[in-house]
C-alpha cells in the first residue's frame, strides 16, 4: 500500500489526535485515587461520615465488618477514617480544613445490617439500603437526591435543600421519621398496615396520602395535614416547600 | 499572740512599761509578722521625731479651744454619725428596719412564713390567670406581629454575620461549589419571600410563620455549613 502525501498527512493527524486522547484519559484515571479499607464490626456498629462533595452509598452485607471504598478526585484530599470502639468516623470536613478545594470524594460503605448510619455531605447524592438498626440519618446541606431503600430503623432523618427524597421501608413502633426538602419530591413507600401519626406540610398544597388518607385527618387548606394512620404508634414529619409529598403503599 | 494583742503591747514597749515576758512574746511575733513590725517602726519613728524636735514648737495659746475647734470640724464633716443624738435628720424607714436587731419568737416566725407563702401563692395565681391563660385564648395581634418582626430581625442579624463569613471564604471554593451554594441560597430565599408574602396577607397564618421559621433556620444552617469550607 502506497501512502501519498495528503493521505499520509491525514493519517498522522488522526494518529496524533487519538494518542493525545488516550494519554489524557490515562492521566485522568491516574489522578483519581482509590482507598479501600476494612474494619472489624461488632453488634452495635455505627458509621459516621461527613463528606464535602461527592456521592455516598451505604449498603449492608452479611459480614461482621465494615468495608470502606473512597474514590478521591484530588491529590490534595485527605481521608483519615478513625475507629473508636464500634464506631467508624470519617470526617472529610475536619481532615481537609484549610486545604482549599478538595474536589469530589465518592464513598461506598458496606456495613453489617444492624449498623447505625449517620451520613452527610455538603452536596451529592446519598443512597442507603438494607439497614435494620436504630438510626439512619442522611443529610445533604445543599443539593443531592436521597434514596433510602429497604430501611427499618427507629429513627430516620432525610433532609436536603434541592433534590428528591425517596424512602422505602417500614415505620417501627415508637420510631420517629423526619423528611424535609425545599425543592424536590418526597416519596414515602411503606406497607399498607403501617401505623403512624403524620404531620405533613407543603405550602404549595401538594400532599398526596393516597391509600393512607382517612377522615380523621385534619387539614389546614391543604397546606398542612395532621392525623393518625392506624393507632399512630410512630411519629412521621414531612415538610416540603415547593415539591410534592406522596405516600405510596408497598 | 494575735496582731491585736501585739499592737496593744507595742504601745507598752514604746512607753517602756512592758514586762520581760511580754517583750519576749512580742519580739517573737514581730519577727514573724511584717504588718505589726511595720506598725512598731512607724510608732517608733514618730516618737523619735517628736523627741528630736521637742521644744521647737510653741504650745497653742488656748489648747482647750483648739481641741474644741477640731472636734467641731470633725462633727460638721461626719454629721449624725459622730454625734447621733444631736442629729436632726431621722433615718429612713428602711434604714431603721435594717438597723435594728430582729428578734422574733417562734409563733411570730411561723406567722411571717405563712404570710409570705400566702402572698406568693396569690401573686402566682393572679399572674397566671392574667397573662398565662390569656396568651393562648386571646392573642393580641399587634404584639404578635411585633414579635414575628423582632424574631425575623434578630435572625437576620445572625444570618448577616454568617453571610459575611461565607463571602470571605467563597473565593477559595471551586466554581461548581459557588454555583451550588448560590442556587440553594436562591431556593431558600424564595421560600422565605413566599412565607413573608403570605404573612403580609394574613398576619395570623400559623403555617406561613412556621414555614418562615424553618426557611430561616435552613438558611442559617446552609451558611454555617458552607462557612467552614
Amino acid at each position: 500500500m502506497i501512502w501519498r502525501g495528503p493521505a499520509r498527512a491525514s493519517f498522522l493527524t488522526v494518529s496524533t489526535f487519538l494518542t493525545l486522547i488516550s494519554l489524557s484519559t490515562a492521566i485522568v484515571v491516574n489522578a483519581q485515587q482509590q482507598m479501600s479499607k476494612r474494619y472489624p464490626g461488632g453488634k452495635n456498629v455505627r458509621v459516621e461520615l461527613r463528606n464535602i462533595s461527592g456521592t455516598i452509598v451505604v449498603e449492608s452485607w452479611n459480614k461482621n465488618e465494615i468495608r470502606l471504598v473512597a474514590t478521591i478526585e484530588s491529590k490534595n484530599a485527605l481521608v483519615v477514617p478513625k475507629q473508636v470502639n464500634e464506631c467508624l468516623i470519617v470526617d472529610v470536613m475536619g481532615d481537609n480544613r484549610g486545604r482549599g478545594d478538595v474536589g469530589d470524594i465518592n464513598f461506598k460503605l458496606q456495613v453489617p445490617m444492624n449498623s447505625s448510619v449517620d451520613v452527610e455531605t455538603r452536596r451529592g447524592n446519598i443512597n442507603v439500603s438494607n439497614i435494620r438498626s436504630g438510626l439512619v440519618r442522611a443529610y445533604v446541606s445543599s443539593e443531592g437526591d436521597i434514596e433510602l431503600t429497604n430501611i427499618s430503623a427507629t429513627h430516620v432523618v432525610a433532609q436536603n435543600v434541592i433534590g428528591n427524597i425517596f424512602f422505602d421501608g417500614e415505620f417501627s413502633s415508637g420510631g420517629t421519621y423526619e423528611f424535609k426538602s425545599n425543592k424536590g419530591d418526597i416519596t414515602i413507600r411503606i406497607p399498607g398496615n403501617s401505623a403512624f401519626r403524620l404531620v405533613a406540610s407543603s405550602p404549595t398544597r401538594q400532599i398526596k396520602l393516597n391509600d393512607f388518607w382517612n377522615n380523621g385527618f385534619k387539614t389546614q387548606d391543604g397546606r398542612k395535614v395532621v392525623g393518625d394512620v392506624g393507632d399512630g404508634r410512630s411519629s412521621v414529619s414531612v415538610m416540603n416547600f415547593s415539591g410534592q409529598i406522596t405516600f405510596m403503599r408497598k | 499572740m494575735n496582731c491585736e494583742q501585739c499592737q496593744e503591747l507595742i504601745h507598752d514597749l514604746i512607753d517602756g512599761s512592758i514586762s520581760q515576758r511580754d517583750e519576749f512574746t512580742l519580739n517573737t511575733h514581730l519577727k514573724d509578722c511584717l504588718d505589726c513590725e511595720s506598725v512598731r517602726q512607724d510608732l517608733t519613728s514618730i516618737l523619735t521625731f517628736c523627741q528630736a524636735h521637742r521644744g521647737e514648737y510653741e504650745a497653742p495659746p488656748n489648747e482647750q479651744a483648739l481641741w474644741l475647734r477640731i472636734r467641731n470640724v470633725i462633727e460638721a464633716e461626719n454629721g449624725h454619725r459622730v454625734v447621733p443624738q444631736t442629729d436632726s435628720r431621722r433615718p429612713s424607714f428602711f434604714g431603721r428596719l435594717m438597723g435594728q436587731t430582729w428578734e422574733l419568737s417562734l409563733p411570730q416566725l411561723a406567722s411571717l412564713t405563712a404570710a409570705i407563702v400566702l402572698l406568693v401563692s396569690l401573686t402566682t395565681v393572679v399572674g397566671l390567670r392574667r397573662w398565662g391563660g390569656a396568651e393562648g385564648s386571646h392573642p393580641v395581634p399587634q404584639v404578635e406581629a411585633s414579635n414575628v418582626n423582632d424574631r425575623i430581625w434578630q435572625r437576620r442579624q445572625v444570618i448577616n454575620y454568617w453571610n459575611q463569613r461565607v463571602e470571605l471564604n467563597k473565593a477559595r471554593w471551586s466554581p461548581e461549589m459557588r454555583e451550588t451554594f448560590d442556587r440553594n441560597m436562591r431556593v431558600i430565599d424564595e421560600a422565605v419571600a413566599n412565607s413573608l408574602n403570605e404573612l403580609n396577607r394574613n398576619p395570623h397564618d400559623e403555617i406561613s410563620e412556621q414555614m418562615l421559621n424553618e426557611s430561616l433556620n435552613d438558611k442559617l444552617a446552609l451558611l454555617k455549613e458552607f462557612s467552614d469550607l
